[in-house]
């Protein structure tokens, strides 16, 4: 396999394994937003991105409403189905002391959506054919195909928006301040359930343009949500719980990772890698690696 | 009779099964400072997290101006007018101090006047309007101080209560604290004090309470307390022995 290695090809092996990393980085950077208020890893986040692939699917061929149009319906449905699950599922648990509810729900929620799923449009995998899906631009030579290229600025835009929202609204900085101490801002006068239903409607926000970004990169079928959802995991992992940018970048460098495993080893072992990355940052630097460390009991 | 700002009426507070408060009453008159003082673990914090809405009391009532805070939570509380500083300060300290100001200023009652209450900090404490931009994490101890009671100021408290304020500042900041919390009193702001430094709190303080593992040992002006011999004794001599 050596011999066909050339410069070209390890460019462009970087650029497929970016341009998909930041559809991880996306999902991640919600399972970040609903971890720090509600102190959970969201497990049915990557479900939910393939609900939301599929409300695309649907879009598109029921009513011809092209993916990326799309868009404009798909967030604002997020965006409720988000605040919806805080306050229809969550509420209740979320003042309780114990987590193990909430994870509990998150869970069931994830089994649930996956078979409804299944039920609506059965387990065989759906993709997306629109006139630009095989449009693939060669600047330099180098292959840059149309619909990853669009799922990167989507994923760069987005990340902009919530940052700029964490960062210049009073109920952005409510956000991060109960992330941090959620005691300390019920005494300033923030309500928990407000702060945990804005990180979820955010979070699911973003679970809405990771799946009209994943509709339009690769075949999809309900049971994928799980494996993305591990993989934001360790996107989050890798980029450390807390940062928004880092939950990003950390989803670009596990699409990298696999991106270069599945070339230098085998399709089949970038999985592996993955988990195999997972804990061995999780055993070296928890906190991960672009957060400076904190101190150790 | 001078009216009662908050009274707490026969409070017991317990922890899973521990009883951390018993049958507590005690009364704060507006305009006053009033310092609750006792070894650790007697349920001086443990007292304004029920006051405060963080734990709930089993027993007994508390009323803020007539109004019972008994069912409240936090962010109801500080809705009425009071602001509780927690101890150990517990401020956002990923966020800038502007940052941490403006949150102060969160509840519907003190959004409108963050104008001029944000100038009212700057005044306090100038060095605050200097590191506006910084994270409150990279302050000094000192500093984290005047912070964590500035913040606490935005929410426009009618009662301000404030947990070891002096605790791990040094002996000069330590004085500063307490010339703080008699010109904030001066400035109306009623305040309820829990202090290891009894000596320096019952200094200032109008009234005083002792409490002994979660009972009220004690009651008196705060200058009849500190003459007292019984108090010298237990906790102002203990203080001065140990060093």
């Amino acid at each position: 396999m050596l011999k066909y290695l050339s410069f070209k090809l390890i460019i462009q092996l970087l650029v497929n394994g970016i341009l998909f990393g930041t559809m991880y980085g996306i999902a991640a950077i919600g399972l970040s937003l609903v971890f720090g208020t509600m102190r959970i890893i969201f497990l049915s986040q990557g479900t939910i991105i393939i609900f939301l692939a599929y409300i695309c699917y649907w879009l598109f061929t029921l009513f011809g409403i092209d993916p990326y149009l799309s868009l404009v319906i798909v967030i604002p449905i997020s965006l409720f189905l988000g605040m919806g699950f805080y306050q229809g599922l969550f509420r209740e648990a979320a003042a309780l002391e114990d987590k193990n509810i909430s994870l509990l729900i998150a869970v069931g929620l994830m089994f649930l959506v996956e078979n409804l799923m299944t039920v609506f449009w059965t387990a065989n995998p759906r993709s997306l054919q629109t006139t630009y899906t095989s449009l693939v631009f060669r600047p330099f030579d180098i292959g840059i195909p149309f619909n990853r290229l669009i799922g990167l600025f989507m994923a760069v835009l987005s990340t902009a928006g919530v940052v700029l929202f964490l960062k210049k609204t009073l109920i952005g900085m409510a956000v991060r301040a109960a992330s941090e101490d959620m005691v300390s801002a019920t005494l300033m006068g923030i309500s928990p359930h407000r702060v945990n239903a804005v990180a979820f409607a955010i979070g699911i926000g973003l679970a809405g343009v990771a799946g009209v970004g994943l509709a339009t990169i690769y075949p999809f079928d309900p049971f994928y949500g799980f494996i993305f959802a591990l993989k934001a995991m360790i996107s989050l992992a890798i980029g450390g719980i807390g940062s928004v940018s880092g939950a990003l970048l950390g989803g670009i460098i596990l699409g990298l990772l696999e991106s270069l495993a599945s070339f230098f080893i085998s399709g089949g072992w970038s999985d592996a890698v993955s988990y195999a990355i997972f804990l061995i940052v999780l055993m070296f630097k928890p906190e991960g690696l672009f957060v400076r460390s904190v101190k150790k009991a | 009779m001078e009216k009662h700002l908050l009274e707490v009426k026969g409070v017991d507070v317990l922890y899973g099964d521990v009883q951390a408060v018993w049958d507590v009453s005690i009364y704060v008159n507006e305009g006053a400072i009033v310092a609750l003082v006792g070894a650790n673990g007697a349920g001086k914090t443990t007292l304004l997290k029920t006051i405060s809405g963080i734990t709930r009391a089993r027993k007994g009532e508390i009323l803020f101006l007539g109004k019972s805070l008994t069912k409240l939570r936090p962010q109801e509380v500080v809705g009425m007018g009071i602001s509780h500083v927690p101890e150990g300060r517990r401020l956002f300290s990923k966020l800038t101090v502007l940052e941490n100001l403006r949150l102060g200023a969160y509840s519907p009652r003190a959004r409108s006047r963050f104008t001029e209450s944000l100038e009212r900090a700057y005044g306090l404490f100038p060095v605050l309007k200097e590191r506006k931009g910084q994270t409150a994490g990279s302050l000094s101890g000192g500093e984290q101080q005047m912070l964590a009671i500035a913040r606490a100021l935005m929410t426009l408290p009618e009662l301000l209560m404030l947990d070891e304020p002096s605790l791990g500042l040094s002996p000069l900041f330590v004085r500063t604290m307490f010339e703080l919390i008699f010109t904030l009193n001066n400035q109306k702001v009623t305040i309820l004090l829990v202090e290891q430094n009894i000596h320096q709190a019952l200094k200032i303080a109008h009234h005083a309470y002792v409490l002994k593992t979660g009972r009220i040992a004690m009651s008196g002006r705060g200058n009849e307390l500190l003459a007292n011999q019984e108090v010298q004794k237990a906790y102002i001599g203990e203080r001065w022995s140990k060093k």
